[in-house]
């Protein structure tokens, strides 16, 4: 008996230890100039200039300046690290006058020959660049004319050009410091020339960054000249049913990709702000495929497009953060819907349609058929980004109105790949994200990488090339683009679904946040914390 | 000998395996829409995807054999640094989970066979039941949901059982805990009817003593062997526990290379594992050799 009160005794004492320590330990200073932000995915690598992954430019574009930066609300390039810019008549030659008095975080000098050596740097064929150097398009040569101006060279015209060198992909990196550590670990010690200094990172686990306190050269896109902000930790929240727990818990201050059902619940918490963000580039879409019976009839197509309640679909998988998407592509600066041609929901309209292009249920199996052939429709859906949610409810619309559909979903890029070679497919998704439209040109071109439509036409093909060319005339470019969705939309040539909505939710102790263009990306020096 | 060879069949499997299932890793490696064909031929033939798969096999292998994994597609840096980075984490919840696994597996198993005849022992059981069935992507989110409502209470507490490391390995000590109780309780209702038992009860010695010293020395060594063969089940359950706790680790690495597509990690982790399988077979069996004098004596 004595023994057991004695035992009691001991682990009340030790307990009350542990708990003492712990209360001690709580109490101390809280440190308000850091800040957490969750990242949604984990990439394989975070270079920007060799790697390709949309997650990496959340911490590294404040790493990193550019030449030139896109204004996000205007959709107009402004300087950067280049003062000003002419582009020759012919769209071949770009002249960069580079600012002067700017030094990387390592305190190398940034000018004409660093340009050199980043541009360099990615094109090398040894590093495999995955994104960057193509952005480049048909890059020739650059020039240094003298050390704050360099030429860039093309072999044609290019007009995404300035695009592309506003994105981090592109972002201007230490030659010192990438030549130190070489292609493999250059990303573990990243040195730019941004309002945020490269700490550490340490893969699957965090990156960390601190304030640059000699940054003096904000892009007129950045509201404050430097940033409040003294450290910000980045941390990876790959597992999209724990990100709200990672919020409510305080252990994150900023998180992307929250699921629309718990961002519907924390945008009405007291302690959270909610920020439906428009990731511009492709919608959700389904391409038809215009090279196999019954999708390679154009009236079938559109039966098909009529059929979906696309509203139903949206709001039902992504809430009221979303609305339908009727083109291939949007930007602030590229409004490329054409209202006239919109192929609202109407399924009275699409079984009318299909019966006069002769699919009628000749037997009345409640399945259509032509010439004793029946209606049969094979669907290829990738497994990421609700896709498979939405594929679901598109294949309900298609039987409602009597055809067969077959849902086969791709359980990664390789395997969806890999059904598009085979081709026995009648729609199937695929997205990019992207700021220009040039990017419409491997999806619709006759001889693009993603002519997954198989749809071919001389006329769209010089359209697109045009429009790719146009380098000194935006408003121009912007027609033809206009030009080119509407007669996508005539053939009816794919099934957008919703343009994407990056829902992020930051505790109200976080101001300022804003994003970049490129929509992914937060404006890191504009943040602070308020007390 | 035969932990290389299962080691060689693992890692020959995984490499077929995901070239068939998953297709051309650099159409994943560009798939962001601006490469041209050209270009993506490219690339295939600078990092050796162009060749017969058979031919790629034998490069895999011969590497293999001389301890060089090969290098990531992404990075180009060397898998086995890219492993070692992530092992310390995996090591280190594996081990804590397997140090709980015991300790809960031990609770269980001799309350469950003391009070076998009372609620407690009932409960005791059902709760390794409950272990065994649960998965750990189950009791792992419905942790952190408790975590979080004790944590409005007690907001210290999120220093000592931050998501860092003891909540997931208790997360994952609980989901190999059930078969080591139910070994552990099997072993000591069993010696509890042996005829010794008996014996010891006639020279007065009481039932806990009986139990907890007589009975549960023989129940001992199934129980090790079982926790040493857990071991390598919870190197499995880690892929889970790291996704849900948001933990660094071999297991998210083997997920997300497989994603994306970089079969060098995916090819290294798997090798890896597979020889920590048998070597956790090997330590069973050594484990069982120690503990019970019995196999000493006939071998």
């Amino acid at each position: 008996m004595k023994s057991r009160l004695q035992y009691l005794t001991l682990i009340t004492l030790v307990f009350s230890l542990i708990f003492l320590s712990i209360a001690a330990c709580s109490t101390g200073p809280e440190e308000t100039s850091t800040l957490v932000y969750g990242l949604t995915l984990a990439p394989s690598g975070i270079d920007p200039h060799l790697n390709a992954s949309s997650e990496l430019g959340i911490p590294l574009r404040s790493v990193y300046d550019t030449l030139v930066f896109l204004n996000p609300d205007t959709g107009k390039f402004v300087p950067g690290l280049a003062d000003n810019w002419t582009i020759s008549p012919d769209g071949l030659t770009y002249i960069f006058t580079l600012r002067r008095n700017v030094i990387f975080h390592d305190g190398t000098p940034f000018n004409a020959q660093a340009v050199l050596a980043n541009l360099d740097r990615i094109c090398d064929p040894n590093n495999h660049s995955q994104k960057a150097v193509f952005m480049l398009g048909p890059l020739e040569e650059v020039e240094i004319i003298d050390d704050y101006t360099v030429a860039i060279h093309l072999s044609e015209p290019y007009a995404p050009l300035l695009d592309s060198l506003s994105d981090v992909y592109l972002g201007m990196a230490s030659p010192t410091a990438f030549e130190t550590w070489g292609p493999a670990e250059y990303q573990f010690h990243q040195v730019g020339t941004g309002p945020y200094r490269f700490v550490e990172y340490i893969p699957i686990d965090h990156l960390t960054v601190d304030r640059n306190p000699d940054y003096a050269w904000a892009p007129s896109i950045y509201h404050q000249p430097q940033a409040d902000i003294e450290n910000i930790i980045f941390r990876f929240y790959e597992d999209s049913s724990t990100r709200a727990l990672a919020l409510e818990s305080g252990e994150i201050d900023i998180l992307g990709e929250v699921p629309p059902h718990d961002a519907a619940r924390l945008s009405v918490d007291a302690d959270f702000t909610l920020y439906p963000i428009s990731i511009p580039g492709q919608p959700m879409q389904f391409f038809f495929n215009t090279q196999l019976s019954p999708t390679d009839d154009v009236i079938v197509r559109r039966a098909l497009i009529h059929a979906v309640d696309r509203s139903y679909a949206v709001n039902t998988v992504f809430g009221v953060y979303s609305v339908v998407a009727h083109s291939p592509f949007s930007a602030s600066a590229f409004n490329l819907e054409s209202q006239d041609l919109i192929l609202d929901y109407d399924p009275t309209k699409a079984e009318a349609l299909l019966e006069a292009a002769g699919w009628t249920d000749e037997d009345g199996d409640g399945i259509r058929s032509k010439n004793n052939i029946p209606l049969e429709l094979r669907i290829v859906s990738p497994t990421w980004g609700s896709n498979p949610e939405v594929t679901q409810l598109i294949r309900a619309d298609w039987e409602t109105i009597g055809a067969r559909v077959i849902l086969e979903i791709a359980p990664g890029f390789g395997p969806l790949k890999e059904a598009q070679t085979q081709g026995e497919y009648h729609a199937i998704g695929i997205n990019f994200f992207g700021t220009d439209p040039d990017l419409l040109r491997s999806f619709f071109s006759s001889n693009g990488l993603y002519n997954w439509t198989g749809f071919t036409d001389p006329e769209q093909d010089q359209l697109l090339l045009q429009a790719a060319q146009t380098s000194l005339d935006p408003e121009e470019r912007l027609r033809l683009y206009q030009q080119f969705v509407s007669d996508v939309q005539e053939e009816a040539l794919l099934l957008p679904i919703r343009f994407y909505v990056n829902l992020v939710v930051a505790s109200k102790r976080v101001e300022g946040l804003h994003f970049s263009a490129q929509g992914w990306y937060p404006i890191l020096i504009d943040l602070r914390i308020t007390h | 000998m035969e932990g290389l060879l299962t080691a060689w069949a693992a890692v020959s499997l995984t490499f077929f395996a995901l070239r068939v299932v998953d297709g051309d890793p650099v159409a994943s490696l560009l798939s962001q829409g601006l490469a041209s064909p050209e270009q993506v031929e490219s690339l295939r033939r600078s990092l050796g995807l162009d060749a017969p798969l058979l031919i790629q096999y034998l490069r895999f292998l011969r590497g293999f054999l001389r301890g060089d994994l090969g290098i990531s597609l992404y990075t180009s840096r060397p898998v086995s640094i890219v492993i070692a980075e992530q092992l310390p984490a995996t090591i280190a919840l594996a081990l804590t989970g397997l140090s709980l696994a015991i300790f809960f597996g031990l609770c269980l198993g001799v309350t469950a066979a003391w009070k076998e005849h009372s609620a407690a022992g009932r409960l005791a059981a059902r709760v390794a039941g409950l272990a065994t069935a649960l998965p750990v992507a189950f009791t792992g989110v419905i942790s952190l949901l408790v975590y979080r409502y004790i944590l409005q209470f007690f907001p210290s507490i999120s220093i000592i059982a931050s998501r860092h490391l003891l909540l997931p390995a208790t997360v994952l000590g609980f989901s190999s805990a059930g078969a080591i109780a139910r070994v552990v309780q099997a072993g000591l209702v069993e010696s509890m009817r042996s005829p010794y038992m008996l014996a010891a009860r006639a020279r007065g010695i009481g039932r806990g003593v009986r139990l907890l010293w007589h009975a549960l020395r023989p129940a001992l060594p199934p129980a090790t062997s079982l926790s040493a063969l857990e071991a390598a089940y919870l190197f499995a359950g880690t892929v889970v526990t790291e996704t849900v706790f948001s933990r660094p680790g071999l297991g998210r690495l083997l997920v997300n290379s497989i994603l994306q597509g970089d079969y060098p990690i995916a090819q290294g982790v798997v090798a890896l594992a597979a020889l920590f399988y048998t070597a956790s077979h090997i330590i069973a069996d050594i484990l069982a050799f120690l503990i019970d004098p019995r196999l000493r004596r006939t071998s």
